[in-house]
C-alpha cells in the first residue's frame, strides 16, 4: 500500500489502510505484520484447523455469516483482489468459490480483468462503465455445457447459442453498447477487461 | 473398470537434460505468446525442435531473452534464440522486431484475415498441419509459454484450445504452474519430476461435470468421486508419490506447481 503513496510516510499509509479483519490459517502472514495490525485493533480470526476449504472460501463464509459493521439493509457485494494469476490450481479453486456461493455477489479483480458469476436463474443487465472497463469481454460456461445462451450488446452476440469447453466459448468478444444483456440455461462467468489508465 | 490404453506424462522438458529412455519419445515444439517469458524459457527452447512466436510473442522474445543472459551482448542472444516461425495477425509485433527476425530468416506467416480463432489456436493448427522440420516419427508435444495470466477471457480461450485439440499433447506453462489435458479416453500415468515440480496440484473438470474420477498417488485421492464447478473441484491437492494415476469419465485439466529454484 505505501508504494501507491510514495510521497507519504509508509507508517501513515499503513495506519490509514488498516484491515478490519485478518482471517485464515496464518501460515503466510509475517509475524511483524500480524503484530502491527493487531496492535492497531484489527480482529485476528485464526481458522488454522480447517484444511478443507481455501482462504477465499473461509473469508466469504465469514463475510456472509458473521461480519459486523456491514449495512445489511443493502445487498452485499464482495470485491476480491489477488484471486487470479499465481498457481493455477488456486485460481481454479477461487473460481469454484464464486460458483459455489452463486447467490452472493462476488467480483474477482486483477489489473487486467474482472470476473463475476451470472446465475442462470436471472436475466442479466450489465451496465458497462466505458471509462474504466472494456472493450474485451467473454462469457465462460465454466463447469457445465450451455445448451442455449442469448446476449445483446456484444460484437458477436449469442442467439440461443450452445457453448462448452471443447467447442464454442465466447472469448475475445467486444462490448458494443453501454448495456449488455445475458440469459442462459447455465451459470456463466462474465469477464471484462479493465482499462489501463 | 473398463480397460483402456495408458497415456504417460512426464515433465522431462523442465529438466536440464531429457533422459534417453524417456517413454514415449517426444518431439517438442515451443510456442511463445504475448506475456512475460517464464524464467525457464531458455531451457524449454533448448529441448524444442521447432520455435514459434505468435505475433506479440516475438516482442517478448526480443525484449526479454537477453535479460536471462545479462553478461552477453543482447544481439548475440537474440540471434541465438531466433524463432523458426512468427505467425498471427501481426497487430502486436513491433516493426523493428519483425524486420530483425525476418532478416535472420524467420518465416513470417501472416493470417490477419482470420478473426475467428485465437493466436494459440492458429499456431497449434499450423504446428499440427504444416510445420516442417519436425521429426514426425516421434509423438509431438507443444510447449506453450504466455498463455496464462493477463486478460482472463484470453486465458479461458487458451484453455479452450487445449480442450478442442484434445488428441494433441499441449502443455501450458507459467512461472508458477503447468497445465495439460487428460483426455477421458485414456488411463493416465503422470511421472512426477520432483526436482522441478510439485507438490501442489489439481484436477479440474473444466467443461463438464465428472460423475466419476479415480486417482492414486495424491494426498486426497479420488475414488469414483464426482467433481464439478459449484461442487467439489480437486485443488490445493498434494502429490505424495512419484507416479500419479488418473482415470475419469470426462476430460480433466491436470495442473501442478513448478518449483522456484
Amino acid at each position: 500500500m505505501p508504494l501507491f503513496f510514495p510521497q507519504e510516510d509508509a507508517s501513515d499509509v499503513r495506519r490509514r489502510y488498516k484491515p478490519d479483519v485478518i482471517k485464515g490459517d496464518m501460515d503466510s502472514i509475517r509475524r511483524e505484520v500480524l503484530e502491527f495490525y493487531a496492535s492497531l485493533g484489527t480482529e485476528i480470526v485464526d481458522k488454522s484447523h480447517d484444511q478443507d476449504t481455501t482462504d477465499l472460501h473461509k473469508c466469504v463464509t465469514y463475510i456472509r455469516d458473521s461480519a459486523s459493521g456491514l449495512d445489511k439493509s443493502n445487498q452485499l457485494c464482495v470485491l476480491v483482489v489477488g484471486a487470479l494469476g499465481g498457481r493455477f490450481d488456486q485460481e481454479m479453486g477461487n473460481l469454484n468459490v464464486i460458483c459455489r456461493f452463486s447467490s452472493m455477489r462476488i467480483v474477482l479483480l486483477s489489473n487486467d480483468s474482472l470476473i463475476h458469476l451470472l446465475p442462470r436463474t436471472y436475466c442479466h443487465e450489465i451496465h458497462i462503465q466505458t471509462s474504466v472497463e472494456g472493450p474485451h469481454c467473454g462469457l465462460i460456461p465454466i463447469g457445465t455445457p450451455s445448451k442455449s445462451s442469448t446476449t445483446t450488446g456484444l460484437q458477436w452476440d449469442l442467439n440461443n447459442t450452445a457453448m462448452e469447453f471443447g467447442g464454442l466459448v465466447s472469448t475475445s468478444n467486444i462490448v458494443k453498447e453501454e448495456k449488455v444483456t445475458v440469459q442462459s440455461d447455465c451459470d456463466l462467468l462474465w469477464t471484462i477487461s479493465i482499462k489501463k489508465l | 473398470m473398463i480397460a483402456m490404453d495408458l497415456m504417460h506424462h512426464s515433465s522431462c522438458f523442465l529438466l536440464p537434460t531429457i533422459p534417453l529412455q524417456r517413454r514415449p519419445s517426444l518431439t517438442y515444439a515451443l510456442l511463445v505468446l504475448n506475456q512475460n517469458l517464464p524464467r525457464f524459457t531458455p531451457l524449454l527452447w533448448n529441448h524444442a525442435q521447432l520455435h514459434l512466436c505468435a505475433d506479440g510473442g516475438a516482442n517478448r522474445l526480443y525484449d526479454e531473452m537477453p535479460l536471462f543472459f545479462p553478461q552477453e551482448d543482447a544481439s548475440d542472444v537474440r540471434r541465438r534464440y531466433k524463432p523458426d516461425v512468427i505467425k498471427g495477425d501481426m497487430d502486436s509485433i513491433r516493426r523493428e522486431v519483425l524486420e530483425f527476425y525476418a532478416s535472420l530468416g524467420t518465416e513470417i506467416v501472416d493470417k490477419s484475415h482470420d478473426q475467428d480463432t485465437t493466436d494459440l489456436h492458429k499456431c497449434v493448427t499450423y504446428i499440427r498441419d504444416s510445420a516442417s522440420g519436425l521429426d514426425k516419427s516421434n509423438q509431438l508435444c507443444v510447449l506453450v509459454v504466455g498463455a496464462l495470466g493477463g486478460r482472463f477471457d484470453q486465458e479461458m480461450g487458451n484453455l479452450n484450445v487445449i480442450c478442442r485439440f484434445s488428441s494433441m499433447r499441449i502443455v501450458l506453462l507459467s512461472n508458477d504452474s503447468l497445465i495439460h489435458l487428460l483426455p477421458r479416453t485414456y488411463c493416465h500415468e503422470i511421472h512426477i519430476q520432483t526436482s522441478v515440480e510439485g507438490p501442489h496440484c489439481g484436477l479440474i473438470p473444466i467443461g463438464t461435470p465428472s460423475k466419476s474420477s479415480t486417482t492414486t498417488g495424491l494426498q486426497w485421492d479420488l475414488n469414483n468421486t464426482a467433481m464439478e464447478f459449484g461442487g467439489l473441484v480437486s485443488t490445493s491437492n498434494i502429490v505424495k508419490e512419484e507416479k500419479v494415476t488418473v482415470q475419469s469419465d470426462c476430460d480433466l485439466l491436470w495442473t501442478i506447481s513448478i518449483k522456484k529454484l
